[in-house]
């Protein structure tokens, strides 16, 4: 067991360093200051900006520094492997040259295994060593994730559980009632949930939800935006937006466990089951779920990125001061230390879940271990 | 390939499904209203649907509902009383040149200011100032019934100000007027239908351009072999470890300031989106069809052919890519969905489309309106939606019901 978990970690790092290698690569596609602070600034500020972020290093140990953005300083290669020269037309319609020199530098001195050597210790800032949003200044990048994380686990953390029983509970029903209208009235529900945007379901349940229920009670029972920290004010900020992700999450887990369900229906032990004399009741919630618990567990986990994903939405139109909220927020204020951080972070729980996965599977399903 | 395909007995099992085949019918629709708007961005003016004409307020900017509700006696009034505030700035110039030039800008769509002499105009805004001098009496109009024959008398008056609408205009008039008006005064129906190109131009290019990389990747990375294959899957087991929403948006940040995103023009403007969509797409069709060909390639005929001595591209394009074609089709229809889903999840947070309406955009600026209790928006949004993705999941599942019946899940 241990060797397979040792196994999938190994597996996943590459990956992780590819996710990471892509994704800093295309936040750097276009120049991050630039698009921050727009075109009529002092050169001193951009670069300034760009020191902050270490931007005026190079990105890989093989890159190419040109004379009109050079590396910072401190910043030696190792040696030259050569250079080269590109002619552009600038605006002004004169034709200029740039010599690009490419050089080999130590990792250590690269954003690339910089970042990565962050990530590894979860480090995003402190007090000496500052790694600072853009757009507040005086925030480090690590306090706002920190501050980030609670919301989004107790909206992401509740959705979870009560989607994934509300809808093993609902599959089953329709799986046991299969054939019969009440099947057929729980599909159609299903399908209908599922052609309806998530975003609807939002901006209606928000609705609903807070105004119209404070206009049928006379009281405010979810507030319609906002969030407090403490447990006490979860159910003023929090309950609405899980009881909407629930609503949307049930329709494709429900098809899930339904179609898991069914099939499990047609397998040998049952028939055993059935000349036994079992009920059918027991061979439902006790041969069968036991059974269907590999596919089962498969999707709850295989549902908790899309949660996250689905918390996005969520938070902007709650207001949340979560992760997904954060991150959306930095995007349109091109904040970039958020968003690479935030990102990276996002990544990395993809990937943690992905491990669990396959090692809860693992633990469920032995013969998954051998092959 | 496609002969091949058509032939298979899986078109005449798609074709007896009666439901799916509906669908079809719907989703044709569809694509006749997309075609009709896009003839807008190729002759503007003279047919379909062009972006200013969808941009431009059709009356004032106040949220009126459409067809099956009776507005408010309060939100009447204050419409006409914009009417009658446009007509006085353009009638408050001395000089008589200046006033007609004032009323020759004064134009909803369809509906121009009356061709009658200015002063005669004046005239009618006077009366119409006394009109609803006299609303001013009551306190609430909401709860006035009393103060209704005042209003249908002050919207006569008002309507005076415009030429009559007349024959095809006047269709096309009452169309726009039909589903009300969002918070700028523009039309919720015009805006809506619109809104169909976007996403079916969104749906079709990306899972076009995302089927023919997969299969392009996944084939040959099965078929072929070696350091390929292990190059293809570590990209897209890569790509696929990342949250999807976060994808996208990273990709679409790196396109910020980029001609495309200041782009005016509504075909560019969606590039960003294109490309986010189909780095994150591929990863579907690339999975299924790698998989597929690892069956075929082992079948006999494959070894058949390779026995006979043909070259290993020619086997790849010729016999077994064929082999994958419902494969590839179903996809098709399930990354369309997708697309149009993520199309309105992204434009809904203000990172998809820019340039121009979609059903995304329509449902974000109708959050303020849903509060108050208008519907009129955010419902034609969904309606067209639910009806568009509703139809592709039946036709998906008739595909794969179909052609893929041993699929399960």
């Amino acid at each position: 067991m241990y060797a397979y978990i040792f196994r999938k970690i190994l597996y996943n790092i590459p990956v992780y360093l590819g996710i990471i290698l892509i994704m800093m690569a295309a936040l750097r596609v276009n120049d991050p200051v630039a698009a921050y602070i727009g075109k009529n600034v002092t050169p001193e500020s951009i670069a300034l900006k760009r020191h902050s972020m270490g931007l005026d290093r190079p990105f890989l140990p093989i890159a190419t520094e040109s004379e009109s953005q050079p590396f910072d300083p401190n910043v030696k290669p190792w040696f030259r492997v050569g250079s080269y020269v590109t002619t552009h037309v600038g605006s002004d319609g004169v034709k200029r040259t740039t010599r690009h020199a490419v050089g080999i530098y130590s990792p250590g001195n690269t954003q690339y295994f910089e970042f990565l050597w962050r990530i590894a210790r979860l480090d995003f800032g402190t007090k000496d060593k500052p790694y600072n949003s853009w757009q507040y200044e005086s925030e480090n990048v690590g306090e706002k994730l920190r501050q980030a994380i609670p919301p989004t686990v107790k909206v992401t953390v509740p959705t979870l559980i009560l989607t994934s029983s509300v809808a093993i509970f609902v599959g089953m029903l329709s799986a046991y009632f299969r054939g019969t209208w009440l099947d057929r009235t729980l599909m159609f529900f299903v399908v209908l949930g599922m052609s309806v945007s998530v975003v609807v379901f939002i901006v209606i349940g928000q609705t609903i939800g807070s105004g119209g229920l404070k206009e049928l009670l006379g009281f405010e029972v979810f507030a319609s935006s906002g969030y407090e920290p403490g447990i006490r004010n979860w159910i003023t900020y929090c309950a609405l937006p899980v009881i909407i992700g629930v609503v949307v999450g049930i329709g494709y887990d429900t098809r899930f466990y339904r179609a898991v369900m069914v099939e499990e229906t047609s397998r040998d032990y049952i028939t055993t089951a059935i000349a036994k004399g079992a009920t059918k009741r027991k061979i439902m919630f006790v041969h069968m779920l036991k059974n269907a618990m590999i596919p089962v567990i498969t999707r709850i986990m295989i549902t908790i990125p899309f949660l996250v994903t689905g918390s996005i939405v969520m938070e902007y139109q709650f207001r949340i001061p979560g992760m997904g909220k954060l991150l959306i927020d930095a995007l349109s204020n091109k904040d970039f230390p958020i968003i690479q951080t935030f990102s990276a972070v996002f990544a990395l729980i993809f990937i943690v879940t992905n491990i669990l996965t396959d090692v809860l599977y693992a633990l469920v399903d032995p013969r998954v271990r051998l092959s | 390939m496609l002969t091949r395909l058509f032939k298979s007995r899986g078109v005449g099992k798609f074709l007896r499904n009666r439901l799916a085949v509906g669908a079809l019918v719907i989703i044709g629709m569809y694509a006749l209203v997309g075609g009709f708007v896009v003839l807008g961005d190729v002759f503007p003016g003279k047919a379909g649907i062009s972006l200013k004409e969808v941009e431009e307020p059709i009356g004032p900017p106040i949220n009126f509902p459409g067809f099956l509700e009776r507005a408010k006696p309060e939100k009447r009034a204050e419409v006409c009383r914009f009417y009658i505030d446009e007509f006085k700035r353009a009638l408050r110039s001395r000089d008589p040149d200046a006033r007609r030039e004032n009323l020759k800008q004064i134009r909803y769509a369809e509906r121009i200011a009356a061709p009658l002499e200015p002063e005669a105009l004046d005239t009618i805004r006077e009366n119409a100032e006394a009109i609803y001098d006299e609303l001013s009496e009551s306190e609430n109009l909401d709860t006035d019934p009393a103060m209704l024959p005042v209003i249908e008398k002050l919207e006569a008056e008002c309507a005076k100000f415009f030429a009559p609408i007349t024959g095809w205009n006047k269709v096309k008039h009452d169309l726009r007027w039909s589903l009300g008006t969002d918070r700028q005064g523009r039309s919720n129906f015009v805006r809506g239908i619109y809104s169909i190109k976007v996403a079916l131009a969104v749906g079709l290019v990306v899972a076009f351009i995302s089927v023919l990389i997969g299969t392009l990747l996944g084939a040959s990375a099965a078929f072929l072999g070696g350091w390929i294959d292990h190059a293809v899957v570590w990209l897209y087991s890569t790509l696929s470890s990342m949250p999807e929403l976060v994808l996208l948006a990273v990709i679409v940040y790196a396109f910020s300031g980029t001609m495309f995103d200041r782009a005016s023009s509504p075909w560019l403007a969606l590039i960003p989106v294109y490309a986010a969509m189909c780095m994150e797409f591929w990863i579907g069709p690339c999975r299924v069809i790698r998989g597929e060909v690892m069956k075929i390639k082992e079948l006999e005929y494959v070894q058949a052919v390779k026995a006979v001595g043909f070259g290993r591209m020619y086997i790849l394009i010729k016999h077994v890519v064929p082999n994958t074609a419902h494969l590839m089709f179903i996809n098709f229809s399930l990354l369309l969905i997708a697309a149009i889903k993520y199309e309105v999840v992204l434009s809904f947070l203000g990172l998809g489309v820019k340039v121009g309406p979609s059903w995304g955009r329509m449902i974000q600026e109708s959050t303020p309106e849903v509060i108050n209790g208008f519907f009129w928006q955010i419902g034609w949004a969904t309606v067209l939606m639910f009806v568009l993705v509703l139809a592709f999941n039946i036709v998906a599942d008739a595909l794969q019901d179909a052609f893929d019946p041993k699929h399960v899940g």
